[in-house]
């Protein structure tokens, strides 16, 4: 086969178009196509019959071939899959998404080591112990100061209050301690609720569940911490272990006036630092950590239902509620992709030159998430397409520390170079 | 001849064969003059003997035209005798008239004719019963058939034997169906071949054998025949066989038949073997035959050697000037081309003898001697390689750089929980890392270049060890865990000064640090006499040896943290010490100088254990965590490994690096080490303990690292590996730190 397909650029393939999208459809009609056509070339077919000489092109298109995005010709792609030319193809494509547009660069004080939006506001945390609230347009609505220790992680909780104008979201720091803050826009006030403390380590990660009323974190003293941030369940504190009892105690600042609570509970199983935590749904948790090993943890029994091993530490993972599937980054060039119901990882992304240290899915497509990079990158990929990224978005001069997508025409990247990248995603 | 005078009943048919017949011996037999004499005068003589000695002579060297010879003398007639042997072999159908008696005599000459010559069954030399089923047996000359005699019935047969006398010497002519009872001669003749006596009953079985066709030349030969070629050329085929014959012998497939009686006299198959014992490997001449080494092949003959040589193989006048001056042994050839006009020309080879001589000498001389050849493929001899891909993880490729420092860095340590990494560099500071990021989080300034920066080992304090020219410090660096981090600070506060230190006068001065040094981190300081290049923790943390420079009584110093007390154990130590270890496990002391490692015990008096390390200058040593095992750098870019249980040698040397090593380390957890060198490489090996005493360790390089720059001949200073992940970090003198997952 590969040797017809060099002889010359007049072999041909029998091919057919089809969509899901139904504004786009063309006649099913198979076409011959020299094999040495492009993405391009074939977007130019598709407009031909689809708009046949009007005026107005709007849409360009990707193709996909079983499942995967056609992104070199099509002859390098046959080769590759090793597909006869005799065969029809079945070529599906897809309105192709504009490129990610960079919108606004904010700037910090110190490294971002954590970035998470919400609705209309971002939340920066920093190196200089420091949480930055930033609205959607790039205002700096507030410097929250707290944190003894610089500030690694910051997860959106829930809004609440009447007209949903007061924000829920808790910080984790190398303080050893997370808490909770409440941000209520319209006084534009700041109030500190909770203070987690508990963990012996610096806290790596927290998440919440999808009501935001529980938090688990993970600490490099390699546990998993489950809170409340319930308003109502204060009593919990009593019913604690005294060891976590006296030691939360001890570590109580007095300067606040908030309350401290310890973990409603605590698991351990890894071997190492926990660096990533994320909630599948409302009662199991998927964490990572930089003994080489994911687990999935059951919460309301307390116990690890699964183990997935991989081959190096992992930094972050992030998990699709739409797909069911994880990325996780993990202190090499690729970013992996994980099923959980399987063992086998299900594919790996490789087109970063350094440590990829931030992974996000987007909210929206099931197939998309970005991933930064140590090469000061982030990229935005196709699950489909895992030899190369759809896009690049350059911008960060220094190492990326942070991505996230939590708003979906968002994209925002975080780094060593104090700088917050915000770029536009209409999806 | 003369023996028509004993016939009694000759037909007269017969009378005029044998007239015919009487010349016809005469005409065969003429040759044998002499004999013929002398049996004719014995014939005269004895006329009652009746039987031609010559004549029967003749017949039997002339030929087998005999066989219907009518001699039919009943009684005493060889040839008549012979006849009837004929009969009895069936070889024809010899005249029944004259040999045989007729039973029914009638029968057998019903229809003859009296002039005919023969009766004869005209068929031929056919077998017989191809008539069986007839009634007659053949055909006479004139194609009438012939039938067969009457057969008897059994019962005739029966009555036949018992009336007649003569039943038991009668037989059946096969061809007439004839009856014939034979002859007391015939009987007589039956017998004598039956007993493989001459038939025709010569008494001088001796007689002198005539060789009328031998090898001598006579006047006048039998035949004018030239002799054949290969009446004087041996036998080629016969040779073969003889060979092959020769062969089975040497082999012992055939045996020779005195041999196999023997055998077969010797071994009885029922007897059982007695000798148990007995060799069965085959026999001396068979061995030798397989062992058989052929004979060196001459060179064959070039172009020099031909009786018309190209020009350019001749002499010229100054090549054969030089041949005739040099001794037959120096010569490089030992004749001179010559040309001919022919072959013809060609003169008798002189030294023909001589040659074959020497030949000959050289076969019997030379020692022959059998290569015994091994097979075996060299690749085999290599010891098996596991593959690189099973020996990961390891480190591969740079995945951080830690940047901040402005001058080299000249040593670095990773805390023991992994989270940071301390350096200690030549801009007089001291940095902790976090090493996820690569954000430096503290910075320590000291008072001058840094040389030693090290975590102590024990994960209930938090406490970093910088030394800085001749001072020991002790930093908290308020890193990591808080609890860990008060508690440090706790201990080491709850410290009181007891009021016994000063029995004798201590090397150096314990102290703590001043109120701004104490903000900065720094708790203790320990005042040394020199500068001080090395530091090392004990695995519990609350000792710690260093290293002076210079000062010989007092080089290596051991400190106790807990009751900040300092001994100098060796009042004179042997050579200049470069580095000094703890043994991770027993209390065993290491004491590296420039060429030797010692071991010291029990309170580093006893000499347990003394390496010879088999390079010029030591420069680093790393013990194994499981504590069997030591590798050591050297400044001639070696790096040996000993493994303490096998030897005091080396057990692997590796010569890798190009330069001076700078830093060997054990990872603790994973079957890796890494050795830095000053040509800017970190070398990443795999090398496998394992804990079944009988196998030796595995030592694989898997990895060169290179990422700093070499600045003022110095590249890479330290490197160390990370507590838990299989990374290396690597410092350099280009003032980097890098990480190498």
């Amino acid at each position: 086969m590969a040797s017809e397909a060099s002889l010359g650029s007049t072999s041909h393939v029998q091919a057919k178009f089809f969509t899901k999208q139904t504004e786009y459809s063309i006649p099913d009609v198979p076409y011959s196509l020299p094999i040495s056509v492009s993405p391009k070339e074939l977007n130019d077919i598709v407009h031909s019959v689809l708009y046949e000489g009007d005026g107005e092109k709007t849409a360009s298109f990707d193709f996909l071939i079983n499942g995967e995005l056609l992104r070199s010709t099509l002859e390098v792609y046959l080769e590759d899959k090793d597909i006869s030319i005799e065969s029809v193809l079945e070529i599906e494509y897809i309105e192709r998404q504009a490129a990610p547009r960079p919108e606004a660069s904010l700037s910090h004080d110190d490294w971002i080591s954590s970035v998470r939006g919400n609705n209309n506001l971002i939340l920066c945390g920093c190196y200089d112990n420091t949480i930055k609230l930033w609205s959607r347009d790039g205002q700096c609505l507030t410097t929250i100061p707290g944190h003894s220790g610089p500030v690694k992680c910051v997860t959106w909780l829930r809004s609440t209050g009447d007209e949903e104008d007061e924000h829920l979201f808790a910080s984790g720091s190398h303080d050893q301690s997370a808490f909770v803050w409440r941000w209520k826009a319209s006084k534009k006030e700041i109030d500190c609720l909770y203070a987690f403390r508990g963990h012996s380590g610096s806290v790596d990660c927290i998440a919440a569940n999808a009501d935001g009323e529980r938090v688990v974190t993970g600490s490099w003293d390699k546990t998993i911490k489950l809170w409340t941030a319930d308003n109502n369940s204060t009593e919990q504190k009593e019913t604690e272990d005294s060891e976590t009892l006296q030691q939360a105690k001890k570590l109580k600042s007095g300067g606040h006036k908030m309350v401290t609570r310890v973990p409603l509970l605590t698991v351990g199983g890894h071997k190492e630092a926990v660096s990533a935590a994320v909630w599948l749904d409302d009662s199991t948790v998927c964490s990572a950590s930089w003994d080489h090993t994911m687990r999935v943890w059951d919460m309301t029994r307390a116990e690890q239902t699964q183990i997935v091993e991989g081959s190096k530490a992992f930094f972050q993972i992030a998990h699709s509620r739409l797909s069911n599937l994880i990325v996780s980054a993990s202190a090499d060039r690729h970013v992996r992709l994980h099923d959980l119901r399987t063992k086998e990882m299900k594919g790996t992304y490789t087109s970063h030159a350094g440590w990829v240290s931030g992974v996000d899915w987007s909210k929206t497509d099931e197939h998309l998430f970005v991933s930064g990079s140590h090469d000061c990158l982030m990229k935005l990929w196709d699950t489909r397409s895992p030899k190369a990224p759809l896009y690049n978005m350059i911008g960060q001069e220094e190492k990326i520390l942070a991505v996230d997508w939590s708003i979906p025409d968002l994209m925002l990247s975080g780094g060593a170079d104090n700088q917050l990248k915000m770029f536009n995603y209409k999806g | 001849m003369n023996s028509s005078g004993k016939r009694k009943s000759m037909s007269p048919d017969e009378e005029s064969r044998e007239s015919n017949e009487e010349e016809s011996p005469l005409l065969t037999s003429q040759i044998p003059a002499s004999d013929d004499e002398s049996g004719a005068s014995e014939e005269s003589e004895d006329e009652g003997s009746g039987s031609d000695e010559s004549s029967s002579q003749d017949e039997d060297d002339v030929g087998e035209d005999t066989s219907d010879d009518s001699d039919s003398d009943d009684e005493s007639d060889n040839d008549a005798g012979y006849d009837t042997a004929s009969v009895e072999k069936d070889k024809s159908a010899a005249d029944p008239g004259t040999t045989e008696s007729s039973v029914n005599g009638k029968d057998e000459y019903e229809y003859d004719s009296s002039d005919e010559e023969d009766v004869r069954n005209t068929i031929g030399n056919i077998p017989v019963n191809w008539y069986d089923d007839y009634d007659h047996i053949g055909y006479d000359v004139e194609g009438n058939k012939l039938i067969k005699p009457k057969q008897g019935d059994a019962l005739d047969e029966f009555l036949e034997k018992v009336d007649d006398p003569n039943y038991w010497r009668t037989v059946r002519n096969k061809f007439t169906g004839q009856k014939v009872i034979l002859s007391e001669e015939d009987l007589k003749q039956i017998q004598r071949i039956q007993s493989s006596t001459h038939p025709g009953g010569s008494d001088d079985l001796y007689a002198p054998w005539v060789d009328f066709f031998s090898n001598e030349v006579m006047e006048m030969p039998v035949t004018g025949r030239p002799p054949d070629k290969r009446s004087f050329i041996p036998s080629k085929w016969e040779k073969q066989r003889v060979g092959q014959m020769v062969h089975a012998l040497k082999m012992g497939w055939m045996k020779p038949r005195g041999e196999i009686r023997k055998a077969k006299l010797s071994h009885d198959p029922n007897a059982p073997s007695l000798d148990l014992w007995k060799d069965d490997t085959e026999s001396d001449i068979t061995k030798r035959y397989r062992m058989h080494i052929p004979a060196p092949k001459e060179p064959l003959p070039g172009h020099a050697e031909s009786y018309n040589p190209p020009e350019e193989y001749l002499f010229d006048e100054e090549e054969e000037a030089k041949w005739d001056g040099q001794e037959p042994e120096e010569r490089r050839m030992d004749f001179k081309p010559a040309k001919f006009s022919s072959y013809r020309a060609v003169p008798k080879f002189e030294k023909f003898i001589n040659e074959r001589f020497h030949r000959l000498l050289d076969l019997y001389m030379a020692a022959r001697q059998r290569k015994m050849k091994m097979n075996v493929n060299p690749e085999d001899l290599i010891p098996k390689r596991p593959d690189k891909k099973d020996l990961q993880p390891y480190p591969t490729r740079e995945g951080m750089i830690y940047k901040g420092h402005k001058d080299m860095v000249r040593t670095i340590s990773p805390d023991p929980t992994g989270q940071w990494l301390a350096s200690g560099s030549d801009d007089a500071t001291v940095k902790v890392w976090e090493i996820a990021t690569s954000r430096c989080m503290k910075t320590i300034p000291m008072v001058g270049k840094v040389t030693c920066v090290v975590w102590s080992p024990n994960p209930a304090v938090n406490l970093l060890a910088a030394t800085v020219e001749s001072d020991v410090i002790l930093i908290n660096p308020n890193v990591g865990d808080k609890l860990v981090c008060s508690n440090t600070d706790s201990t080491l506060e709850s410290y009181v000064e007891s009021a016994t230190t000063s029995e004798h006068k201590s090397p150096v001065t314990w102290s703590t640090a001043s109120e701004a040094d104490h903000k900065k981190g720094v708790r203790l300081k320990i005042e040394h006499q020199q500068e001080i290049t090395h530091f090392n923790w004990h695995a519990k943390g609350d000792y710690f040896a260093t290293v002076q420079r210079g000062s010989k009584g007092q080089a290596v110093l051991i400190h106790q943290l807990s009751r900040r007390q300092t001994q100098a154990p060796f009042s004179k130590p042997k050579g200049l010490v470069q580095r000094v270890m703890f043994h991770p496990v027993h209390p065993y002391f290491f004491v590296a100088t420039q060429q030797h490692i010692r071991i010291l015990l029990d309170h580093f008096v006893l000499e347990v254990f003394f390496v010879q390390a088999n390079c010029k200058y030591i420069s680093c040593i790393d013990i194994h965590p499981g504590g069997d095992n030591l590798i050591i750098g050297s400044y001639d870019s070696r790096l040996c490994w000993f493994d303490l249980d096998l030897s005091t040698k080396p057990y692997q040397t590796l010569k890798y690096h190009k330069k001076a090593l700078r830093q060997v380390t054990y990872h603790k957890h994973y079957p890796l080490f890494a050795s830095a060198s000053d040509d800017g490489a970190v070398i990443v090996s795999h090398g496998k303990v394992y804990t079944d005493q009988l196998l030796n360790p595995l030592i694989v390089t898997v990895k060169i690292l290179r990422g700093h720059k070499t600045t003022n001949h110095l590249s890479v200073l330290d490197c160390k590996f990370h507590p838990t992940q299989p990374w290396v970090f690597s410092s350099g003198a280009d003032s980097t730190i890098r990480l190498f997952v």
